[in-house]
């Protein structure tokens, strides 16, 4: 009986020896973009099968630092993030490795590099400006929508007044939202500064001069004016973002300030009008009128805690998304973004990004500005909000953002 | 075997009460000391390294006049918060002890709210004042309720107010029904031969006799309101224009959404040294005068 025994656990050794059973490599992935993760989940799946690795995709609602806090205390981070440009100032200098070497980032204009080193490579190219629905606008005007015809006030003005008249009570939205008032409209009068870097070491020393600045005035013009004729003018402060962008999907108004993102709402409105993204409009004659503002969005990092296999796992998963079929079309059809790849050339089938793709293409994006203070959008957003629902007129709000400004510290870079 | 031993006792002890003594160690005292660590270091919530920065903390979080503001605003709201969801709970439980048709239906369907989470309870009375409200106030021309009361300061306070009710008078009845019925008939019965009518009986026996449940109540109400942060997020979340900040909303957005922890955290502990003042206040004063039948 013990030979027996011994034969078989000899047997079964052997049998080990020969086929060991392999683990595949662990592919953890966090995702900060929300309105991606069923796509991002289904894909994992197909992607671990096919590559042999284990891929897992885990979103959060906390803020993105405090999720990523958590996960490094427990020293369990994940193998790849992707998080905002801001975010990656912080997290990377300590727990990023360089992807200088992968073909990824030689196929993108929008990889971050800190200290000659790339620190993050792009997921997808966004943009802001003002959205429009066209159908509606051509329905009364009866004459075919052509946003160039509208970058400046004055003529974006007299259409507002044309759709007036046509009958739309109010041609305009506004997001109410902190973030959407501050991070997103506010923020683009530093953009548009001809040197941002020096003009915020301006404001940071209180020398802003923010009341006389000309790029301040032009974009609080055309704020006026969007307030002017916003349907919720009598209870601004509590617009809500569903029935807005709901508005806007129906042609019940015809223009609001938002992203490329936006569509992801707008789509559950399953209206069939025909859309799109402008510039901001406005006086001016040096082109930022003609331009949207963005650029890479939502950037990847590798941490480098983590074993060569996985790290190198999260490489090959980078330069699939970039480059391969697959990895492009699950970029740009499943999740319907702008790819910041060059050699994705395939075309986008959601219409502002199809906009945010035609600027992209043609040159005409304002960088973001990427170190803005992380209390930047609570605070200047609460100020926004009282210019909005006129608690405040522009020099109150000139005063309130100078003071901001005099305290505030941006993200080291 | 002999029970006045010390190894018996610890041994009795870590019996009965060592693993709930483990558990309230590893998620109460330990993070409140590490807290309390953290409050004088520097540390951005990501670094692996956390310098020490001395009373620096306390420093900004003292001189951080927004925290402060919120503080007030919180004082505010949980004082009339307070007395009127002790006044609505109190006289929901005197309605439901009085014997009429159905009183333990309704005693189920006042609890009901506090069962619905905060957050849940926020976005749906979010709902009501900015879509129901303003729909009854715009087709029966009501001109205050015409526009949502979440777009004014006030207005919002007042909001908060009303959802803290709706929230909290449920629970707080079922401690006051408690009390109540804690109360012997024979009391009451003796009161009213003595030729007490039916109200001087409620504020001169049962009232007196209740005032465990008021000091429970109360303690509840007061930690409570000075911690909200659930209702505040979903209803208001700080809107119109930071007006409606709590003082819990505020120490969050300092160390989670501005990254300095360092100071959130010290803005938590004076939080947390200020409600717990006023809480312990409250129970000694109301324990002091606590009459037994």
């Amino acid at each position: 009986m013990k030979k027996v025994i011994t034969a078989i656990a000899t047997v079964t050794a052997a049998a080990m020896a020969v086929t060991p059973v392999m683990a595949a490599t662990e592919l953890t992935v966090f995702n900060s973009k929300s309105e991606i993760q069923t796509q991002f989940e289904e894909e994992a799946s197909v992607y671990s099968e096919d590559k042999g690795v284990d891929m897992t995709v885990t979103m959060s609602n906390d803020p993105v630092i405090t999720h990523m806090g958590t996960k490094y205390s427990s020293n369990d981070p994940y193998v790849l993030s992707m998080v905002d440009a801001k975010d990656i100032y912080t997290l990377t200098p300590e727990h990023g490795i360089d992807l200088s070497d992968l073909d990824a980032t030689a196929d993108t204009d929008y990889a971050i590099e800190i200290d000659g080193k790339v620190a993050a490579l792009p997921f997808c190219v966004e943009a802001r400006g003002v959205m429009y629905n066209k159908s509606a606008i051509e329905e009364i005007t009866g004459e075919e929508f052509d946003p160039a015809d509208y970058a400046t006030l004055d003529d974006f003005k007299a259409l507002l007044d044309k759709l007036v008249e046509g009958g739309m009570e109010a041609p305009v939205a506004i997001m109410s939202e902190d973030w959407s008032l501050a991070a997103h409209y506010l923020a683009q009068w530093i953009e548009e500064q001809e040197d941002p870097e020096a003009y915020i070491q301006k404001l940071l020393a209180g020398e802003g001069d923010i009341i006389n600045n000309e790029k301040f005035n032009s974009l609080m013009d055309t704020f006026d004016v969007l307030m002017e004729y916003n349907y919720a003018k009598d209870a601004a402060a509590t617009a809500d973002r569903n029935t807005s962008e709901d508005m806007l999907a129906w042609g019940d108004v015809a223009f609001m300030f938002g992203g490329n993102w936006d569509w992801s709402l707008i789509v559950q409105s399953e209206s069939d009008s025909e859309m799109g993204m402008m510039p901001v409009p406005q006086n001016t004659d040096d082109g930022t009128n003609e331009k949207l503002v963005g650029g890479g969005s939502k950037y990847f990092f590798i941490d480098n805690s983590v074993s060569e296999e996985q790290q190198q796992a999260a490489k090959d998963f980078l330069n699939w998304m970039a480059l391969e079929d697959d990895g492009q079309d699950f970029v740009t059809n499943s999740c319907a973004l702008v790819s910041p790849y060059k050699s994705n050339t395939l075309d986008v089938s959601d219409p502002l990004s199809v906009s945010v793709k035609a600027y992209a293409d043609a040159g005409a994006l304002i960088p973001n500005y990427n170190f803005m203070p992380d209390d930047h959008y609570t605070t200047c957003g609460a100020t926004m909000q009282k210019y909005l629902d006129g608690k405040i007129d522009r020099e109150g709000l000139a005063e309130e953002l100078t003071e901001y400004w005099k305290g505030a510290t941006i993200i080291e870079h | 075997m002999k029970r006045n031993t010390t190894s018996y006792k610890v041994t009795q002890y870590l019996m009965f009460a060592g693993p709930a003594t483990l558990l309230f160690c590893a998620v109460v005292i330990i993070p409140l000391i590490y807290g309390f660590y953290l409050t004088f270091t520097s540390w951005d919530g990501i670094s692996s390294s956390k310098p020490f920065v001395g009373f620096a903390n306390y420093a900004s979080a003292f001189g951080d006049g927004d925290f402060w503001v919120a503080m007030g605003r919180t004082l505010i709201y949980s004082a009339i918060a307070v007395i009127l969801v002790n006044v609505m709970a109190f006289l929901l439980a005197y309605m439901v002890t009085r014997g009429i048709k159905g009183q333990n239906f309704f005693r189920a369907g006042f609890f009901i709210p506090n069962l619905i989470g905060g957050i849940v309870l926020g976005y749906i009375w979010q709902f009501v004042f900015n879509k129901a409200f303003t729909a009854i106030g715009t087709s029966l021309n009501l001109g205050f309720m015409k526009k949502s009361w979440l777009s004014t300061p006030q207005g919002a306070m007042a909001c908060m107010i009303i959802v803290a009710v709706w929230q909290y008078a449920g629970y707080m009845m079922l401690i006051y029904v408690a009390g109540f019925m804690s109360v012997s008939k024979s009391l009451i019965e003796a009161a009213q031969i003595d030729g007490c009518t039916q109200s001087q009986a409620t504020w001169k026996v049962i009232v007196p006799l209740m005032r465990a449940s008021f000091v429970q109540c109360l303690f509840l109400t007061i930690t409570r309101c000075f911690m909200v942060y659930d209702v505040n997020l979903s209803l208001t979340n700080g809107e119109p224009y930071n007006s409606s900040v709590m003082a819990a909303m505020h120490v969050y957005r300092t160390a989670f959404t501005n990254r300095v922890f360092g100071t959130g955290q010290a803005e938590a502990l004076i939080l947390f040294v200020v409600c717990a003042i006023v809480g312990i206040t409250q129970v000694y004063i109301g324990r002091k005068g606590e009459v037994s039948a």
